[in-house]
């Protein structure tokens, strides 16, 4: 054959095994469907070699056997954590924007730090692209990307997928980059440190929201392996 | 040659292609994925000539990104502007190295870095200069991977702009350089796109043909 096998890496240990097992039959609609047809194939996005996608046990990993690069992993109670993740996400979002941030007093004065008044900051003095920009890196990608996985994996939970379900995973795969929240947290404790020694700073309900946003958004993201979200839209029938 | 990985059979000899957006393997000759749609190639068009455009541009407006203040601050009635390195200065004066040191990384190793790999990428995938894919093909990982970090200078811009609003006491407005900077940042992240790392292995695989024809004549 002009295709070559390779094993699994195991990344399981032997003491989950049992809980696993029981996991996984009681969530057995839950694990890596695969399309039907066959066999699956797998190219790896660095080298273009051609692989065999066999079915992995959940947790494992299926590496590259030119250059070692990645391939995909199936990932255990994938969907369950992508719609815990990003519905929690959602909430945090509606939490950072309505909750102050940080609030700065200096000089009998007292400024309020909001995502969207970033943004409209910017704008007001006059650098349009720039606080545009802010605005698409840390609030519209960021929604685009959690509310999308609600819409696509929330539905796929029951086996059945939404109305432009493709079309919204497609979008989420081209804004994925582009989403920099923890880029801006760092943002954040940078310019602390810059205003730490001229003024009185209260860290606000918004700001712990925001860390935990960040945490939520990159477990929602990695919880899921891209190839097994286009096989569970196959599965269930998306047009 | 170095590296390649022989008798290993690779997807577009054999006239398949790999989707970009949902991973599916189809033959190239369906022109569209047929399980999302999207335009089927087998290497990202013109890889080599976009990144290459792209980076000279990035390349150009890290100049004025520089040059330019990226904010200037009015305290008491005096304006004072900041460039990104005046900023980075103050923060080593302040003794505050290891803030100082993630603002250097951030916004001129990474960017400066980003640039010189993807030369160094696209040079090797033409072969103008040998190279081992496998550590290429993990520094165009690492560029990629790195590349939103720079933005973190345009963000502390925006912070500071909105919070440093205290009347006539300290005002902080937005300057031409964060633009500048900016456009660094969106157009070194395309230009990391924009590339294909199978490409590096395309020209081992040419190198290895040409030895191969030419050990025959040889023969002969």
């Amino acid at each position: 054959m002009w295709y070559r096998r390779f094993g699994a890496v195991d990344t399981t240990s032997r003491s989950n095994e049992i809980t696993r097992k029981k996991l996984r039959t009681r969530l057995s609609i839950l694990s890596w469907p695969k399309p039907k047809g066959g066999p699956h194939h797998a190219v790896c996005h660095f080298c273009d070699t051609l692989h065999v996608a066999e079915p992995i046990p959940e947790g494992s990993r299926v590496d590259c056997i030119c250059c070692g690069a990645t391939l995909f992993q199936n990932r255990s109670a994938s969907l369950v954590r992508v719609t815990a993740f990003s519905v929690t996400a959602l909430f945090l979002m509606l939490v950072v924007h309505s909750a102050p941030f940080i609030s700065m007093d200096a000089g009998g004065m007292r400024t309020v730090l909001t995502l969207p008044g970033a943004a409209k900051a910017l704008i007001d003095d006059g650098s349009l692209i720039v606080g545009c920009g802010v605005a698409l890196f840390t609030i519209v990608t960021p929604l685009i990307l959690s509310g999308g996985l609600v819409y696509v994996c929330g539905p796929l939970l029951f086996g059945k997928s939404a109305p432009g379900a493709k079309m919204v995973t497609r979008w989420m795969s081209r804004t994925e980059p582009w989403n920099m929240i923890e880029v801006f947290l760092l943002g954040v404790l940078v310019s602390l440190l810059k205003l730490g020694h001229l003024a009185e700073l209260h860290f606000g309900v918004g700001f712990w929201a925001f860390a935990a946003l960040m945490f939520c958004m990159a477990a929602a993201v990695a919880a899921i392996d891209k190839r097994e979200l286009w096989d569970r839209l196959e599965v269930a029938g998306a047009p | 040659m170095n590296g390649i990985c022989k008798n290993i059979p690779r997807a577009a000899n054999q006239g398949l292609a790999g989707c970009h957006v949902c991973e599916k393997v189809s033959l190239i000759s369906a022109v569209n994925c047929p399980r999302c749609g999207t335009h089927l190639h087998f290497r990202k068009p013109d890889s080599i000539n976009r990144t290459i455009a792209l980076m000279i541009a990035a390349a150009i407006m890290y100049i004025p990104a520089n040059i330019l203040p990226i904010m200037s601050i009015r305290e008491l009635g005096v304006t004072t502007e900041s460039t990104i390195v005046t900023g980075l200065i103050q923060f080593w004066e302040a003794r505050s190295y290891p803030i100082a040191i993630v603002i250097f990384s951030a916004s001129i190793l990474i960017p400066l870095l980003k640039i010189f790999a993807l030369i160094w990428l696209c040079a090797a995938a033409k072969g103008i200069v040998p190279h081992s894919a496998k550590i290429l093909g993990k520094v165009y990982w690492i560029t990629e991977l790195l590349g939103r970090w720079s933005m973190v200078d345009i963000f502390v811009v925006a912070i500071l702009v909105t919070m440093v609003q205290l009347g006539n006491y300290m005002v902080v407005t937005p300057g031409p350089g964060a633009l500048a900077f900016a456009g660094v940042v969106i157009l070194t992240m395309f230009a990391a796109m924009s590339f294909d790392p199978k490409l590096l292995w395309d020209q081992l695989e040419r190198e290895a043909a040409e030895a191969e024809s030419e050990k025959n004549t040889e023969r002969e």
